[in-house]
C-alpha cells in the first residue's frame, strides 16, 4: 500500500476517485464480504424494521398486506402504558444490574493485585456463566427461586426470614432477574477490566508506593483514571445490554408460553419482551418495529448522556 | 427464535418439554403407552431437509425421491413419523412426504416468519389450538372448504368443537382438525384410600355432581391426610376448566366474553384459595414437579395427553390415576391440526396427506396408538383398542371415557387476537392471585384495556 501511495503522489487528484478505486480494486475486494454481509444482515433489517414501523401488519398475508399508516404507530406508542411501564422497568434493570461493574472492577483489582494465587483458576471461573445456556440457567435459577422448594428460601429460612415468592410476586421478581443478570455478566466484565489493569504500566505503582501512597490512593489516583476508557467501554456496553435484556427476564417470568408475560402485574415486562409478544405472539409487526426504534433512540440517548457528562478524559 | 421456555403452561407438548427439562429425561419430545420408545439420536435419517434446522428422525427418510411428487410436513412430535411411513408406502398417487420435525414454538414461529416473507413454508403445517387463532387472517392458510379442497365432507366425522377451532370467524376453515384434547378431573386412586374416601371410579363420578362436590372432596381429604391437597393451584385446577367448560377463546364474533366467562370461574377459584383446598403451588414449574412427587396434591383438572407426559417424567405413577368426567360439563385442553399454507407448490399432494392424517381410522390410530395423540375424527374411535382397560389408569376404559366426553362440549371459531385478549386477562389474573384484587374490578380492567389494544373488537 504504502509503495502504491508514493507512486500515485502528485496525479491523485486529477485522475480522481474512481481511477484510485480501480488502483486499489484487491484492497475493496478483500474487505467487501464485511461489507456485503453487512447489507444483507444488517443494514437491510435496520432499515426494514424502519420501514415496518410506519405500517400496520399481522405478517400472515404476506409483504404484499402491509398497509401505510404513517406515525399512528408512533402515536399509539406514545399513549401505551403498557409500554412506560417495559421502559421503566428495563431501566431498573439497567440501574440495578450496573452493580456488576463495580463488582468486577473490584475483582479485577484483587485479582491483578498479586494478594491472590490460581487466578487462571478465577479468571476461567468467573466466565463461565457467559458460557453457560440461558436456558439451562433459567431452569436452574426458576428451581433456586422456588418459594417453597427452592434453595434460596431454605437458606433464608435458616436465619429467620420469612420464603419469598421471587418469581410470583410483583415485588420479586425485578430482584430476581437483576440478580440472575449480574451473576451472569460479572465475570465478562471482570476479564476487561483485568486486561485494563494489565496494561496499566507497573512503574507508576512502584512510584506511588515509593512517594508513600495507600491502596486506596493507588486506586483512586492512577487505576480510576487510567482505566477511564475501558470503563467507558463496559459502561456503554452495559446500557446496550441491559436495556435489551430478553432471555432472562423471559425466561423467569414463565417463557414464550406464558399467558401473563413479564409476570404479575408485568413487572418482570422488558422493552424487548413486550416487543417479542407484540410481533410474534399478537401479530403487530408494525408496532413491534416502532418499539425497536424508540428503543434505538432511547440506548443512543443513553450512550451520549453517558459519554458526554462522564465518560471523557478531563481536559 | 429458538425454543425458549421453561415449563409453565397449558399444553402437552410443553408438558412434556417440561417434563424432559426437570426429570433430566433428554429432550425425546414424544414417547407413547407403545413399547416403541423414542430416541432422537443415531438414526439413519440425513438432514438437508427445508427449513434447515429439523431434527432427523430415526427411520424416516427427509429427503426427495426423485420422480415422486415431494412435500414437506412441519410439526413438533416425533410421533407423526408412523403416518409418514404408512403413508409413504401405500399412497397411490406417487407422493413422497418429508417429514421436519422442529420444536413447538418453532413450527409456529417459522411458518409466521415464511407466510410474512412470501415463501419458505412447508407444504403443510401443523399448529396448535392456543396458536392457532394468530393465522386466522385471510391470505396466508388455505380455506380448506374451498375448491380443491372441499373439506367440508368431513364436518360430520369430527368433533364438532373441535371443527369450529379450526374455523376462523368467517367461516373460512383454515386447518383440519386432527387430535384433541379431552379434559376431566383427575384423582390419585392410593391417596384417596389412604384418607378412606371411595376410589372406584363410578362411585366418585356419582359423589361429584357439583363443583362443590369435588371441593368438599378436598376438604375431607385435607381433614384426614392434611399434608395432601385436592390439587396444586386453584388458578389451573379450576378457573381454566370452568372457564373452557364454555368452549374455547374469549371472542363470539368480535364482541369479547371476559366478564361473562370468567366471573364466576375467577370467584370460585378465590373461594377455594380462601378455603384451603389447594395447595396454592403454580403449575409446571420445578415446585410442581416436586410437589407431585411429595404427594402434596392428589388431584387435577386436566387432559387426556397428560397420560404420556406423565407416563414420561413420573413412571412411578402408572397405575395410580383414575379420571371421572368434570361436573357442571366437559371440556377440552390442548390439540392440534394440520393447515395447507397459499404459497405450497403441490396442494394436491398436501390434501392427499392431510386427509389420510386427519381423515382416515389408519391414519388417525398409527399415530394415537403409539403416541397417545388422541383423534378428533370420530370414526377412528370404532376401533377395539378404545375399549380396552388402560394400565396407566388402573385398567380403567378411559379411553371411552374421552371419547364420550369429546363429544359433548362446546366451540367457538377462533379470533386473530385469542392470544392477546388471553394475555391481557392473564395479567389481570396474576393481581387477583397475588394481590387480591377483586375478579369483577379486574375483569373490568382487562375489558378497558383490550378495548384500547385490539382494534375492530367490541364489549
Amino acid at each position: 500500500m504504502a509503495s502504491t501511495t508514493l507512486e500515485s503522489g502528485g496525479s491523485r487528484r486529477r485522475k480522481g476517485t474512481m481511477y484510485e478505486m480501480r488502483r486499489n480494486v484487491w484492497a475493496y475486494a478483500f474487505i467487501a464480504p464485511f461489507f456485503l454481509l453487512f447489507a444483507i444482515f444488517g443494514l437491510f433489517p435496520y432499515l426494514y424494521a424502519f420501514y415496518l414501523s410506519f405500517v400496520t401488519w399481522d405478517g400472515i398475508g404476506g409483504p404484499a398486506s402491509q398497509q401505510w399508516v404513517g406515525l399512528e404507530n408512533y402515536q399509539q406508542l406514545a399513549r401505551d402504558d403498557v409500554f412506560r411501564k417495559s421502559l421503566y422497568n428495563s431501566i431498573w434493570l439497567f440501574v440495578v444490574t450496573s452493580l456488576n461493574l463495580v463488582i468486577a472492577l473490584l475483582l479485577a483489582f484483587i485479582l491483578n493485585s498479586g494478594l491472590v494465587r490460581f487466578k487462571e483458576f478465577y479468571r476461567a471461573a468467573f466466565f463461565a456463566p457467559i458460557v453457560a445456556s440461558s436456558v439451562a440457567i433459567a431452569i436452574i435459577f426458576s428451581t433456586l427461586f422456588g418459594e417453597r422448594y427452592g434453595a434460596l428460601n431454605y437458606v433464608t429460612g435458616l436465619v429467620g426470614i420469612a420464603p419469598v415468592d421471587w418469581l410470583g410476586s410483583a415485588a420479586w421478581i425485578k430482584p430476581a432477574i437483576a440478580l440472575v443478570v449480574i451473576w451472569r455478566y460479572f465475570g465478562w466484565n471482570t476479564i476487561i477490566y483485568l486486561a485494563g489493569l494489565q496494561s496499566i504500566n507497573t512503574d507508576l505503582y512502584e512510584a506511588a508506593r515509593v512517594d508513600g501512597a495507600g491502596w486506596r490512593q493507588i486506586f483512586f489516583r492512577i487505576t480510576m483514571p487510567l482505566m477511564r476508557p475501558v470503563i467507558t467501554f463496559t459502561v456503554i456496553l452495559s446500557i446496550i445490554g441491559a436495556l435489551q435484556l430478553f432471555e432472562e427476564p423471559l425466561l423467569l417470568a414463565g417463557g414464550t408460553a406464558s399467558t401473563s408475560p413479564g409476570g404479575t402485574d408485568r413487572a418482570g415486562l422488558t422493552v424487548l419482551v413486550y416487543m417479542y409478544s407484540q410481533a410474534f405472539q399478537y401479530l403487530e409487526f408494525g408496532y413491534a418495529a416502532a418499539m425497536s426504534v424508540a428503543l434505538f433512540v432511547i440506548i443512543v440517548v443513553f450512550s451520549f448522556l453517558y459519554y458526554r457528562f462522564l465518560g471523557q478524559e478531563e481536559a | 427464535m429458538d425454543d425458549i421456555l421453561i415449563p409453565n403452561e397449558l399444553s402437552r407438548r410443553r408438558f412434556l418439554k417440561a417434563g424432559a427439562a426437570v426429570g433430566g429425561l433428554g429432550l425425546a419430545a414424544c414417547a407413547g403407552f407403545s413399547s416403541e420408545g423414542e430416541s432422537t439420536t443415531g438414526g439413519g435419517a440425513a438432514g438437508g431437509a427445508a427449513g434447515g434446522s429439523g431434527t432427523p428422525i430415526p427411520g424416516i427418510s427427509n429427503k426427495d425421491i426423485e420422480g415422486k411428487t415431494n412435500i414437506t410436513v412441519w410439526f413438533w412430535d416425533a410421533g407423526l413419523k408412523y403416518a409418514v411411513t404408512e403413508f409413504n408406502k401405500t399412497n397411490k398417487k406417487n407422493i413422497n412426504v418429508k417429514f421436519v420435525k422442529l420444536g413447538f414454538d418453532d413450527t409456529h414461529q417459522k411458518l409466521l416468519t415464511s407466510l410474512a416473507a412470501g415463501s419458505g413454508a412447508p407444504d403443510v403445517c401443523a399448529l396448535e389450538i392456543g396458536l392457532i387463532g394468530g393465522f386466522a387472517s385471510k391470505g396466508g392458510l388455505a380455506d380448506l372448504k374451498e375448491a380443491p379442497y372441499d373439506g367440508g365432507e368431513f364436518e360430520k366425522d369430527m368433533v364438532p368443537y373441535k371443527w369450529k377451532h379450526g374455523s376462523a370467524q368467517d367461516g373460512r376453515l383454515i386447518a383440519m382438525p386432527w387430535d384433541i384434547g379431552p379434559a376431566g378431573l383427575w384423582y390419585r386412586e392410593d391417596l384417596l384410600k389412604k384418607a378412606g374416601l371411595p376410589t372406584d371410579p363410578d362411585e366418585v363420578q356419582k359423589r361429584i355432581k357439583t363443583w362443590e362436590d369435588w371441593f368438599q372432596l378436598g376438604e375431607d381429604l385435607k381433614k384426614k391426610t392434611p399434608k395432601t391437597s385436592l390439587f396444586a393451584d386453584a388458578f389451573n385446577d379450576v378457573y381454566i376448566p370452568m372457564v373452557e367448560q364454555q368452549g374455547h377463546g374469549w371472542f363470539d364474533g368480535n364482541k369479547l366474553q371476559f366478564e361473562e366467562k370468567a366471573l364466576k370461574p375467577l370467584q370460585r377459584a378465590v373461594e377455594v384459595r380462601k378455603r384451603k383446598i389447594d395447595a396454592d403451588i403454580d403449575w409446571w414449574g420445578p415446585e410442581w414437579n416436586t410437589a407431585l412427587k411429595k404427594d402434596v396434591f392428589a388431584g387435577m383438572g386436566i387432559a387426556c395427553w397428560m397420560q404420556t407426559g406423565l407416563t414420561q417424567s413420573h413412571p412411578e405413577h402408572v397405575g395410580k390415576w383414575r379420571v371421572i368426567k368434570a361436573p357442571e360439563g366437559n371440556y377440552n385442553w390442548g390439540g392440534s391440526f394440520l393447515s395447507i399454507p397459499e404459497q405450497g407448490k403441490n396442494k394436491d399432494a398436501a390434501w392427499e396427506f392431510v386427509k389420510y392424517v386427519c381423515c382416515t381410522k389408519e391414519g388417525q390410530n398409527a399415530i394415537f396408538k403409539a403416541t397417545g395423540i388422541f383423534p378428533a375424527y370420530k370414526p377412528a374411535w370404532e376401533d377395539p383398542i378404545y375399549d380396552q382397560g388402560v394400565e396407566f389408569y388402573g385398567g380403567q376404559k378411559t379411553f371411552r371415557l374421552w371419547t364420550e366426553i369429546a363429544a359433548d362440549i362446546p366451540g367457538n371459531a377462533v379470533h386473530p387476537s385469542d392470544r392477546q385478549a388471553n394475555d391481557i386477562l392473564g395479567n389481570e389474573v396474576t393481581k387477583i392471585e397475588q394481590q387480591g384484587k377483586d375478579p369483577a374490578k379486574a375483569l373490568k380492567d382487562a375489558e378497558t384495556e383490550a378495548l384500547k389494544r385490539i382494534k375492530n373488537i367490541e364489549s
